[in-house]
This record gives structure tokens, C-alpha cells and sequence, in this order.
């Protein structure tokens, strides 16, 4: 038995036709599945029924631990581990923490939100099966590709390639593993 | 870069539909309003609280007005291309300088033909500080008299408006010439009216901070006073140039104009300045807790104490700013739905008009002292006098920005970047 294929990759000639097609792959409910192009098409994410980034959760939930790390800095420092009595002030006061709960905020939501990029993107990735194919070179330059991967529940060799043809896809071929 | 946008839709925008009745109406309900405002000097006592209750409604229209010119030049130096549409409103905007001198003036008339301290302390030599000496008697006071005298005072400020009122033109005249025209070279001539003339109006918005505000109590000083007043103005200014847009989308003139790339970009800056205005507040605050010196730390503790020792209304004001206008809209626009859905992103661009303008109040309106040298509280009917003030004088800067408004283009049909404002995805 044959190796399962990473997936289909089809072309399209231009921008208006990757974008329709884009919109039907989306409405018959695939999952698994990117188009190339060569610069950014305005609303191919829409499009492609793609979400907006989880990236803000991540800094958000650095952004607290941050605070949460600060206050507990200043709090341990000066009025449990180091208690100095300085020109009759509390030991605890929020005021002077705020540098410190600000900065550690502003650190750790910044260092997640890089960490959660990076995550998100599931890097890093050594080795992609589309970059095998020789059609990446001209989606780089004036082609369009979408690529339907094998692991989408949705996919079947045969009815995914219908699709594809369907919507003017060229040369619809399986991509190795 | 072509000098005709010849790609823009000039059809969707005519001469916009005719605001004649709106500012007849907005000129009507100001001076009903201000003639409220003038029906408070009958009372008798009372010349000194209707006449720091107008100044809080003059610098807070003053600080929306010089929010929209500082974001019309920083529009232009960082060649924007998002902020074409709503550059057109705050042209409209800074329309109003002329007639917020005017409304000054009545101000400068009080310190010159009354004892000269209706507002500003140090207007009159025999006025008597914290219950000992008198501002004559001040070595404090003569030190800084050279620029603390009626004279100069009414001089400088006559400068300042003079200025804003000059480049604002300038900047009008470039932009509304070029919807005829379609010149390229009105751009270059605003890229180089405000690279020659943001770092100039940054003084002039501090001078009106440090002349107007900072010397209600000469005693005191901080440096960073400018800053706070312009994260006030820009904040004024985003949120009026935010729900102005949402109106005229509401009307039907920005229907396939304002997108919610729009909303994201002006709620970003919003949330941006949300921070810094609690980063500026509280560097302020930090400094005169740290040093802890009697000459600094009394102007905080006017605003939480009495002279015997107990809580005042001042500090609940000071607890409502920090969570008002700080910590709930900063929480709020952290979310992208909160930044582009309109029916949440209106009130808090409300509720940030609205803590701007308490905010201002918490800097001003404490200079009214009652016998014991303390702040008169809050809550009183100084507020109506703020609130009288506030109508009439934002009467006359809305009957300005109708008045402008119905004078030109909807947006800036000819703008170099107007083709790339109007296609602005995420």
C-alpha cells in the first residue's frame, strides 16, 4: 500500500479565482487546508473562514502574571523577607511598586505574546512537504496554490480533486509526504 | 506618486447633506446656555466659582481642539494613510480656536476689572494665602511675577490662541484647496507647516497647561504637567473624532467609508493614550510621594484632606479617576470586539469625554477654597456653573465645526493617500 499523500495541491491563475475558490472550500466545511500566494490577498482570510490570532490571549495571560509577579516581588521583599523602615512609609505601599508591576507586565506579556507566536505557528518547522513541490517557486511569483491537507476529516482523494477541478483548479496533484 | 487620486469614488462624496439646521440649533442651546452661566453672577459670592467653572469648559473644549491639530500634524509627518477620512473632521475641529479665544477673553476682562484674583490667585497682591500673608507678601510670588502678572498673562495668552489659530488655518486652507485643485504640493506644504510647527503647538499646549492650570496654585510645580495635559487633549480628541465618525456612519454620509479597520486603528490609539495618561499621572504622583516635600505634596493632600485632618470629597474624586479614567476603559479596549463593535465602543469614547473632563475638574476647581483654606467639596453647585459653561462654550465650537463642515467635501476626495484609506483591511 501506497504512503497516505500530505494532501492536494491545485493553481490558479489569478488572485479573483484563489479567493471564490477559497470561499467554497471554507463552505464545504474543510479544516486542514492554506493557500499560497504571492503577497498578501485583502480579505482571503475572510475568505478562508480563518479566525482571528490567539496571540492577545497569551499576552493578556502574561500581562497578569506579570502584575501578579510584581506586586508579589515588592510585597515579599519589603514587608515579609527585608522590612526597612524608610521615612516613616508603610512597608507595603502599591505606589512604589507600580514601576515594577508595570514594567514586569508590560516584559511578560510582550515575551508570551512572542512565545505564543511561535507556538501558534508550531515552529520550529525544519521541513514543510509542500516546499517539495516545484510549483512553490511560481506561487512566489504569480501563481496561486491551495493545498488541502490528507489528515482534514473531509478529504478524500477523489472527491476533494472534483472540488478542486471544479472551482478551476490546474493540475490537481497529490503532494508526497 | 500621481497627483490626482484618480482612483477615489468622488461620487459618494458630494458636498455632504446641508447642516444649516444643526448649527443654528448647536449656536441656540450654547447661548441659552452661556446665558445661564452669566445669570450665576447674580448670585451673590458667586463671581469666582461661575468664573473657574468657565475656565474648566474653555480648556477642556481648548484641549479637544489641540488634540485635533497635534493629530492632524502627526497625521501628516507619519504620512498616514488610514487617518485621511477622519483627518477631514478634525479640520473641521480646529475651526473653533477663534471662537474659543473669544470666549477666553470674558476671563481676562474679570482679572482686569475686578481685583484681579476672580480666577487666578495671584491676579491680586492683597489676596490672601492660606490665612497668614497675602500674595504681595510672597517672596515665592515675586520671584515669579515676571510671567505671573496680568499683563504678561493676557499677553502670552492671546499669543498662544493667536498661534493655534494660525496654523490651524494653514493647515485648512491646504486641505480644503486641495479638494479643487487636486495639487500634490498642498501635502508637501502640510508635511512642512507641521514638521516645523508639532514640536512649537507641544509648547504652546504646555504653556496653556503651566499659565492656566499649574498657576491656580503658584506654590506648585511639576514638570510633567504638560505631558498630562496633552494626554488629555489627544484623548478629548480621539473620542470626539471617534463618535463624530460613528454620527455621520449612523446618517448614512460614511456608509462603504468608515470600516472597522477605522474603528480598530482610532480605538487603539485610544486604549494607547489611556495608558499614558495613567503613566504620566502617576509619575507625577510617584515623584511628589517619593520626595515627600511640604512645597509639593500640599497639592495632593488640598485634593484628600481637610485642614483637621479628615477624608474630603477630593479623594473619592481621585479614587474615581484612577478606576474610571484608567483602569475600566484601559480593561475594556483591551478587546478587539470592544474596538470595532459601535454600540460598545461609543460609551466608552462617551465615558472618556466625560472622565477627561472630571479629570480637568480635579485639576482646577479645588483652587475655590472656603474659610479654612480647605478645597470646597465636589459636590456642590460649583458643578452647575461646569456644567452650564461646558454646554455654552462646546454650543459655539459645535455651531464652528457645522458651520466648516457644510463649507467642503465630505473627505478628502483628493488626497494622495485617499484611495489607500478607503481600501484599509486588516
Amino acid at each position: 500500500m501506497a504512503e497516505q499523500p500530505y494532501g492536494l495541491i491545485a493553481t490558479f491563475d489569478t488572485a479573483s479565482g484563489v479567493y471564490h475558490a477559497a470561499e467554497t472550500v471554507r463552505d464545504a466545511g474543510y479544516k486542514n487546508w492554506d493557500c499560497i500566494t504571492p503577497y498578501p490577498v485583502h480579505g482571503l482570510d475572510k475568505a478562508m473562514g480563518l479566525k482571528r490570532s490567539l496571540v492577545p490571549v497569551f499576552s493578556l495571560a502574561g500581562g497578569i502574571g506579570g502584575v501578579i509577579a510584581g506586586v508579589g516581588l515588592i510585597y515579599f521583599t519589603a514587608a515579609i523577607d527585608y522590612k526597612l523602615i524608610l521615612a516613616g512609609r508603610p512597608f507595603f505601599s502599591p505606589i512604589p511598586a507600580i514601576p515594577v508591576i508595570v514594567e514586569l507586565g508590560i516584559a511578560l506579556s510582550a515575551f508570551s505574546a512572542v512565545a505564543g507566536m511561535i507556538v501558534l505557528c508550531r515552529f520550529p518547522m525544519l521541513y514543510h512537504p509542500v516546499l517539495k513541490s516545484d510549483r512553490i517557486i511560481s506561487a512566489l511569483d504569480d501563481k496561486y496554490l491551495i493545498v488541502i491537507e490528507a489528515c482534514d476529516p473531509m478529504f478524500s482523494p477523489t472527491r476533494t480533486k472534483d472540488l478542486l477541478e471544479k472551482l478551476g483548479g490546474l493540475d490537481v496533484k497529490e503532494l508526497e509526504a | 506618486m500621481s497627483t490626482h487620486a484618480a482612483s477615489a469614488p468622488t461620487a459618494i462624496a458630494a458636498a455632504p447633506a446641508p447642516a444649516g439646521s444643526n448649527a443654528s440649533k448647536a449656536l441656540g442651546i450654547g447661548i441659552a446656555s452661556i446665558f445661564a452661566t452669566v445669570l450665576g453672577l447674580a448670585l451673590p459670592g458667586n463671581a469666582s466659582a461661575v468664573a473657574v467653572g468657565w475656565l474648566v469648559a474653555i480648556v477642556f473644549w481648548t484641549a479637544i481642539a489641540i488634540g485635533m491639530l497635534m493629530l492632524i500634524m502627526i497625521h501628516h509627518l507619519s504620512d498616514a494613510g488610514w487617518s485621511v477620512v477622519v483627518r477631514r473632521q478634525f479640520e473641521h475641529g480646529i475651526s473653533a480656536f477663534k471662537w474659543l479665544l473669544l470666549l477666553f477673553v470674558p476671563l481676562l476682562l474679570a482679572t482686569w476689572l475686578g481685583k484681579g484674583d476672580a480666577v487666578w490667585p495671584w491676579g491680586n497682591l492683597n489676596h490672601v494665602l492660606h490665612g497668614t500673608e497675602t500674595v504681595g507678601e510672597d517672596a515665592a510670588y515675586w520671584h515669579k511675577s515676571p510671567v505671573l502678572n496680568i499683563l504678561s498673562f493676557s499677553a502670552l495668552s492671546v499669543f498662544l490662541y493667536g498661534f493655534l489659530i494660525l496654523v490651524s488655518a494653514r493647515l485648512r486652507k491646504a486641505s480644503f484647496t486641495q479638494d479643487v485643485d487636486g495639487d500634490v504640493k498642498w501635502s508637501h506644504q502640510s508635511h512642512a507647516t507641521s514638521a516645523s510647527c508639532i514640536a512649537l503647538t507641544a509648547l504652546a499646549l504646555t504653556g496653556i497647561a503651566f499659565f492656566w492650570i499649574m498657576s491656580l496654585e503658584y506654590h506648585w510645580g511639576s514638570t510633567i504637567y504638560g505631558m498630562w495635559f496633552f494626554s488629555d487633549c489627544i484623548r478629548g480628541a480621539l473620542s470626539v473624532g471617534l463618535l463624530v465618525q460613528l454620527w455621520l456612519f449612523a446618517r448614512g454620509d460614511f456608509k462603504g467609508i468608515l470600516s472597522s479597520r477605522h474603528l480598530h486603528c482610532i480605538g487603539i490609539f485610544i486604549h494607547a493614550f489611556t495608558a499614558f495618561w495613567a503613566y504620566v499621572a502617576v509619575c507625577q504622583y510617584i515623584l511628589i510621594w517619593s520626595s515627600n516635600l511640604t512645597e509639593e505634596t500640599f497639592w495632593y493632600n488640598i485634593r484628600e484632606l481637610n485642614h483637621d485632618g479628615s477624608t474630603n470629597q477630593w479623594w473619592w474624586v481621585g479614587i474615581a479617576l484612577i478606576l474610571l479614567n484608567f483602569l475600566v476603559p484601559f480593561l475594556l479596549l483591551l478587546s478587539y470586539k470592544t474596538k470595532i463593535t459601535i454600540y460598545k465602543i461609543a460609551p466608552v469614547a462617551f465615558a472618556i469625554l466625560a472622565t477627561t473632563l472630571l479629570d480637568l475638574t480635579y485639576n482646577i476647581l479645588p483652587v475655590l477654597k472656603n474659610a479654612y483654606g480647605d478645597a470646597q467639596p465636589f459636590l456642590s453647585l460649583n458643578l452647575l456653573w461646569i456644567l452650564t459653561s461646558v454646554i455654552g462654550v462646546g454650543g459655539v465650537c459645535v455651531w464652528s465645526y457645522f458651520k466648516s463642515f457644510a463649507s467642503t467635501k465630505l473627505i478628502p476626495i483628493r488626497d494622495p493617500r485617499i484611495a489607500e484609506c478607503l481600501a484599509n483591511h486588516e
